[in-house]
């Protein structure tokens, strides 16, 4: 929960001098951290001027200061009774009954100042799952890589999706959709055989839709199952022939059959669809490798270590230079480039020490 | 010269058990008399030791001409384990087992008139490595196991005795395959053990989580391996630290042996379990360097960490140089590298076709040998996954699989049917001629399962089978690179895994009828002889003078 509790600057009108002194004393115990004092001393302020708001707002921001949210939540709705229009009581009363897990009855008093934050946690608690999301990607904007709010609005994010597939399951449970989304459930959860099932009732009600080839071949490519893997990736590349990633997993998979020729044909189309993609590039330089092509495998490897320099990518590709240049004979090259996958791979280790 | 065609007599009943298939290339027997049962004693405790045996010896122990199979049994482990271990080796189902070859193709178990029962109740069996270490003519056995390590030295009179106390080759931790091999080239056969890991029963862990699995090795310390010297009096010295092979610690399961770089010293490649692999290169002065990294043998083409487990490390594209084969666990994929020829190594999984063929399976026994006497070695690998319960954890991936049977087309393998139907959790796999009808066979071992013998249903093509007789080096001339028709082998009986082949060189000719044979013995002598006639068992005796 994110707090942020404010010193409320009231604004203190005429108040008696023995209210003025309890007062004092109050503010004097919240400076020392000492809250059942001032709690005490607040409580007397709101007995001497019952008709003002503002002691029992800082009543109730006494107890929070202290945690005790179901205290303050009474002096809270106090002051407001007194003052429908009082932003620090209606933000401290959003917060307090939010902690206390009134999700339902803090929203209008957090809705009423634009609390943004604490609204969308409490619309994530009562399934306005729509809202939270709002709520929270502008909160987030304003405290970008703040960790309470990418977490809770992963978390919302996450149930508004888990909300929409479950509609689509009770509704249209034997569409090709709902076929997908269960495969893609299966396959996160690593139960391939089911995942495979899914997906070929999916492909089986609607071939056209797009990405449902190149999510079975990651079920194939996931157990090596690489020709039906192929195949599945070569028909993405029909449907969608303008998708880099089908062309990649294609090339990939040719790759993995020893497929060189085929193979680079499908990463050069993928390269040219995304340029500069490092796993296009890495397995670019396989294939050219493969195939005798030294010149364009060293040309694939040095682009992609001119993008990435510290990626366990990176360290894969220093490595493959390593062979390359061994075939060649260029053994300073090929050492050089161990030194590399070395240092990369197990920093301050040898790799026999390092297990995998 | 030996010609006999001898039949091997099967059983309908047990072949229809291990699932013959009648259209593979080789037919499934249960040959008579040979009722061995691998005995791995799996318990809830998951004990590492398990799901490691057993090797397989072919040999022809006494030299009647006809291959004998040795087999190493594990043993009885109690739920928990008791303190001092008791594998309860003096119980017959848990002897090891010698199967001698009787003419008509059925076996007679002679262990115990060959002095071979009971193993000692501390051992667990692991491996055995054949080699005749006092050069007299009779191949001598060594027995590898967790606890102590054990030499056999053959008597000739068909009995063994236990040597290993004078020898001084116990060893002692997790010893799993060995070899013999001359490093030296003083014509005396010297010994290489692998030891997987620092573990024992009072160490073991449970891993796994909820699934309860036998424990990935990183769990447990590295080891070191052990280098014997013989000295030719009977007796070996313990070189490891001297050598520079202890300086290296690993988790070793297999070991094969060849002179990658053609300086006349045989090398030294171990199979390490999931780390990088070891190439030992012989300085030729009694030292090794683990060159592996810096020869692009160490680890995958990615850079990746390797589960080494079998290997062997022969020449699969009849470039005359050995090339590597290592067996892994599954998505790894076997691991080919193809010698350069400059001293270094490339990866050839993917281009050779074994990346696809491998991918989804498990390998231990492994050998390269051509099958159908094309001229082109193919590769046969014994496998099954180490967990016994993986299809819980990833139900693409099993406990019991079939053998890999790759056919080599000018370097590039395809799966063929091995002939084996039901699958089996294969370990330990040797090679050689069984019934001596010029068709290479092949055994398997299968954790708490038979022998699984596979002979070759044989064809057409010419074929030559080359008995070496070293006078200078070493007797049965290991080490020895012989060429026939452009082919080349590296004379071994070590390789695969825990398990030890036929010492002689099987070649197939295609359709030639003549052959050249090129020796270049360990002692440094050249031997050629030309028009040598196909389909025969030919004895080579090395000049005595260069």
């Amino acid at each position: 929960m994110i707090w942020a509790l404010f010193v409320l600057l009231l604004a203190w009108q005429t108040v008696s001098p023995e209210a003025q002194q309890h007062l004092q004393a109050a503010a004097e115990a919240e400076r020392q951290k000492q809250f059942d004092r001032a709690v005490s001393e607040f409580q007397k302020v709101t007995e001497l001027e019952p008709r003002s708001p503002d002691g029992f707002v800082r009543l109730g921001q006494a107890y929070m200061e202290k945690h005790d949210y179901g205290a303050a939540i009474q002096p809270l709705k106090h002051a407001l009774e007194l003052a429908p229009d009082l932003a620090a009581a209606h933000q401290l009363l959003g917060y307090a009954l939010l902690a206390q897990g009134y999700a339902a009855e803090a929203i209008p008093h957090l809705e009423r100042i634009q609390e943004q934050t604490a609204l969308g946690i409490a619309q994530i608690e009562t399934g306005q799952l729509p809202q939270a999301v709002t709520n929270l990607q502008a909160a987030l904007a304003k405290h970008p890589n703040d960790p309470d709010l990418l977490y809770y609005l992963g978390r919302a994010s996450g149930l508004l999706s888990k909300q929409s597939i479950d509609t689509l399951l009770a509704t249209y449970p034997d569409s090709a959709r709902a076929h997908q989304a269960l495969a893609e459930n299966y396959f996160v959860l690593r139960q391939m055989p089911q995942a495979e099932k899914e997906f070929q009732e999916a492909l089986r009600l609607r071939p056209d839709i797009p990405k449902l080839h190149l999510e079975l071949g990651e079920v194939y490519a996931g157990s090596s199952q690489w020709a039906k893997a192929e195949e599945e990736f070569r028909a993405e590349t029909k449907l969608q022939p303008g998708n880099a990633e089908a062309n990649y997993r294609l090339g990939t998979a040719l790759l993995q059959q020893g497929k060189a020729r085929e193979a680079r044909t499908e990463l050069q189309r993928a390269d040219r669809l995304q340029p500069d993609m490092p796993e296009t590039l890495y397995s670019l330089g396989k294939a050219a490798s493969l195939e005798g092509d030294a010149v364009a495998a060293e040309k694939a490897w040095a682009k992609l270590l001119s993008i990435e320099k510290a990626s366990s990518l990176a360290a894969q590709t220093h490595f493959a230079l390593a062979g390359l240049y061994r075939k060649q004979g260029k053994t300073a090259d090929a050492e050089r480039e161990m030194q590399e996958f070395q240092k990369l791979q197990n920093p301050g280790a040898h790799p026999e020490a390092v297990q995998k | 010269m030996r010609t006999a065609l001898l039949l091997l007599v099967s059983v309908s009943a047990l072949i229809l058990c291990i699932g013959a298939s009648p259209l593979g290339l080789f037919e499934v027997t249960q040959p008579r008399g040979l009722d061995f049962i691998l005995q791995n004693s799996p318990t809830p405790q998951k004990y590492l030791i398990e799901t490691m045996p057993g090797g397989v010896a072919l040999l022809d122990y006494n030299n009647d001409g006809l291959l004998d199979i040795f087999l190493v049994n594990g043993g009885r482990v109690t739920s928990p384990m008791q303190s001092p271990e008791n594998f309860d080796r003096k119980d017959p189902r848990y002897w090891n087992r010698l199967y001698r070859q009787n003419k008509d193709g059925s076996f007679t178990d002679v262990t115990e008139q060959a002095g071979l029962a009971n193993a000692g109740d501390g051992n667990y069996g692991m491996g055995v490595a054949v080699g005749d270490y006092d050069n007299d003519g009779y191949p001598d056995l060594y027995v590898t196991s967790y606890g102590k390590n054990i030499l056999y030295h053959n008597n000739g009179d068909g009995t063994f005795t236990d040597v290993t106390a004078k020898a001084g080759v116990a060893g002692g931790g997790w010893s799993v395959s060995a070899g013999f091999f001359d490093y030296d080239n003083d014509g005396k056969l010297d010994l290489f053990v692998t030891r997987y890991m620092e573990w024992d029963t009072k160490h073991s862990k449970s891993c796994g989580g909820e699934w309860h699995t036998y424990c990935p090795p990183e769990e447990f310390p590295a080891t070191t391996n052990v280098l014997y010297h013989n000295n030719g009096d009977g007796t070996f010295t313990d070189v490891s630290q001297k050598s520079g092979i202890a300086a290296k610690k690993g988790r070793a399961l297999g070991v094969a042996f060849a002179d990658y770089d053609d300086d006349g010293f045989a090398d030294i490649f171990v199979a390490n379990d999931g780390m990088q692999q070891y190439l030992f290169h012989n300085n030729g002065n009694g030292t090794f360097t683990e060159r592996a990294l810096e020869a692009g043998a160490g680890l995958s083409e990615d850079g990746r960490r390797l589960s080494g487990m079998g290997v062997v490390f022969q020449d699969y594209d009849n470039d005359g140089r050995p090339d590597i084969v290592v067996t892994e666990l599954p998505r790894e994929i076997y691991g080919v590298y193809h010698n350069e020829g400059n001293g270094t190594f490339s990866y050839g999984s993917l281009v050779t076709g074994l990346g696809v063929l491998s991918s989804g399976s498990s390998g231990w026994g492994v050998g390269l040998e051509d099958f159908d006497n094309d001229g082109w070695k193919d590769l046969f690998v014994a496998q099954g996954h180490v967990l016994d319960n993986v299809e819980k954890i990833d139900p693409s991936l099993h406990y019991l699989e079939l053998p890999m049977l790759a056919i080599n087309h000018n370097g590039r393998f395809e799966r063929a049917d091995s002939g084996v139907t039901v699958p089996v959790a294969g370990r330990g796999a040797a090679f050689g001629d069984l019934n001596n009808d010029g068709w290479e066979d092949a055994v398997m071992t299968s954790l708490g399962g038979h022998l699984l013998v596979l002979i070759n249903r044989g064809g057409k093509q010419h074929w030559l089978v080359i008995s070496l007789r070293g006078t200078r080096s070493n007797r049965d001339g290991l080490g020895a690179r012989v060429r026939v028709n452009g082919q080349t082998r590296f004379a071994t009986i070590a390789g695969s895994y825990l398990s030890a082949s036929d010492k002689r060189l099987h070649f197939g000719l295609g359709p030639a009828t003549t052959a050249k044979i090129e020796i270049a013995w360990p002692s440094g002598i050249h031997q050629t002889l030309n028009d040598v006639p196909a389909d025969q068992f030919l004895d080579v005796r090395e000049p005595e003078k260069p």
